[in-house]
């Protein structure tokens, strides 16, 4: 653990009413580093990240951001960009009015017409925020999120609704400001993003954080998969396997190279065609599953 | 609180229905009210008309339009994304209710400025202008209080009519039939004693040390109503 973590989040517990929502959480994210947060519906993430965020008060526990109380506005707000899950922008105002005001109230300078290019919202600039599209206006969000570059960013769903473009475009921007020593706390329900770009991901259900780890620690521990069909009449292969169904087999590994070269030899041996032969790596989709099946703690 | 209230008038100017109903209506009522004064002299006196013309303004340009601007900018969470700045939350308070509080203190001193040319000069103008800013910390106050139970714009105009068509009502009562029984009653409704404050201010007659003791009610309820804002208001849209 750092001496000197961005975020420090220690026994956290947000509670409404009865409602017991993040239970005893605890996690530091680490200067520079791409930290997911994920979770399934209802898991308690955003609960969490509100209170992180310092838009919540929580019923027990500590929680730092640059050492300092979240709530510390002045201090920490500067130094903070926030992309939020929904926009919050007042439909009245124009794109270069909207970034302009939240920039000016966090207290970072920077070039409007550069921070509105890099968001592709360069032609939009007079236009009002009620004319904007579902994705321009998460780009708009993104925009005052970055406006500044500020130290630490949270980024709060940021691709849903965007095309595969902008989603691109976006995250070139996130490692641009990563190559600059900003910290990124990301939320999102594409896991194959957090794959590709997370350092560490925590994994909550049900209010608690399961799993946390790099993607190949989390993975780890469970089986990659190996996937054919045998023609029919064929032998059963040497190694475990179990049919799914007909002559569909899954050879579940902890040793991907080994049983697939087993694989391959017992095949050429006996002049067997595996028929759609194909072998994949755990993914966090599977570890994802696998959290999101684990009972409740109480 | 500067660049919110910049970016809250820009708005306010931009929404029609905002401009038409809360600020260009009242702008009507009192015009009519004007224009009528000889008719309402008979019922209550210059004072009266005074009194109406400020609770006019005051109930529709400040205290509804405080809550449609506070219920809208919470429903489309506006106020999330600007306490997601360094801005404090008195600092974004202060700044989205200044706009509308400017342009009902400016509607009022038209208005009043206009009824005093053609009805006469008020009997004491800085005894009026407190009675006004009393009235309008008052309404304020009740603004942010209500904004508190009020989930949406449209909501709006149905939690704002108890107290802005009681506002205008008291003021009738007081103005026309006077204070001289039911005394403390109507010192201690809402606006009770700021309507007698103003109609005092307007006709004279009265010592100001007893008008002012007419300042104690009306900072009751700024009081009473900063304590519910306080336990009602919220920053984000009820989950």
């Amino acid at each position: 653990m750092s001496t000197n973590p961005v975020i420090d989040v220690d026994e956290l517990n947000v509670r409404y009413g009865d409602f017991h929502a993040v239970k005893d959480l605890s996690f530091q994210v680490e200067p520079g580093e791409l930290y997911a947060l994920l979770g399934t519906n209802g898991a308690g993430k955003t609960s969490a990240l509100e209170v992180i965020e310092g838009h919540r008060e929580a019923a027990s526990g500590t929680v730092r951001v640059f050492g300092q109380p979240p709530t510390d506005r002045g201090a920490i707000r500067p130094r903070t960009g926030i992309m939020l899950q929904e926009s919050g922008f007042s439909d009245d105002l124009t794109v270069s009015e909207s970034v302009r005001l939240i920039g000016r109230l966090t207290g970072r300078v920077d070039a409007l017409d550069a921070v509105l290019k890099t968001v592709d919202l360069s032609h939009k600039t007079d236009t009002r925020v009620s004319q904007l599209s579902g994705g321009e206006k998460r780009r708009l969000d993104f925009a005052t999120a970055v406006y500044g570059r500020p130290e630490l960013i949270f980024l709060d769903e940021p691709t849903t609704g965007l095309d595969i473009q902008s989603r691109d475009a976006l995250w070139d921007v996130v490692q641009q400001l990563r190559e600059d020593g900003a910290t990124v706390v990301l939320t999102t329900h594409y896991l194959e993003e957090a794959q590709q770009r997370a350092d560490r991901i925590g994994l909550m259900h049900q209010g608690t954080l399961r799993q946390q780890g790099t993607v190949s620690e989390l993975t780890r521990a469970l089986p990659a998969s190996i996937q054919f069909s045998l023609p029919p009449g064929t032998a059963t292969p040497p190694m475990h396997s179990a049919p799914v169904s007909g002559n569909a087999y899954v050879v579940e590994t902890f040793d991907m190279q080994r049983d697939l070269k087993q694989l391959l030899d017992w095949a050429d041996d006996h002049a067997v065609e595996l028929l759609g032969l194909s072998a994949a790596p755990t993914r966090l989709d599977d570890v994802f599953r696998a959290v999101g099946s684990e009972p409740a703690t109480s | 609180m500067l660049p919110i209230a910049r970016s809250e008038l820009i708005q306010i100017f931009r929404n029609r229905s905002v401009l038409i109903a809360n600020l260009l209506m009242p702008a009507a009522a009192a015009a009519f009210f004007i224009y009528s004064r000889d008719l309402l002299e008979g019922a209550g006196g210059l004072g009266y008309i005074g009194a109406v013309l400020v609770f006019t303004v005051g109930a529709f340009s400040l205290y509804a339009t405080v809550v449609t601007v506070l219920a809208a900018r919470r429903q489309t969470l506006f106020l999330k994304r600007l306490r997601s700045t360094a801005a404090s939350d008195p600092a974004i308070l202060i700044g989205l209710v200044l706009p509308v509080s400017v342009i009902a203190v400016v509607q009022v001193a038209v208005m009043l400025t206009v009824f005093a040319a053609v009805s006469g000069r008020p009997s004491d103008v800085v005894l009026l202008v407190t009675a006004i800013v009393a009235a309008f910390l008052m309404l304020l106050a009740l603004g942010l209080a209500t904004a508190g139970v009020t989930s949406s714009p449209e909501q709006a105009q149905v939690t704002t009519l108890p107290i802005s068509l009681g506002a205008i009502g008291v003021a009738s009562w007081i103005g026309i039939a006077g204070t001289a029984d039911l005394t403390w009653l109507k010192r201690l409704v809402p606006g009770g004693s700021a309507t007698e404050l103003v109609i005092d201010a307007w006709n004279g007659g009265v010592p100001v040390a007893d008008s002012l003791l007419l300042l104690g009610p009306t900072l009751g309820w700024v009081v009473v109503a900063v304590v519910l804002a306080a336990r009602f208001f919220r920053w984000e849209p009820r989950r």
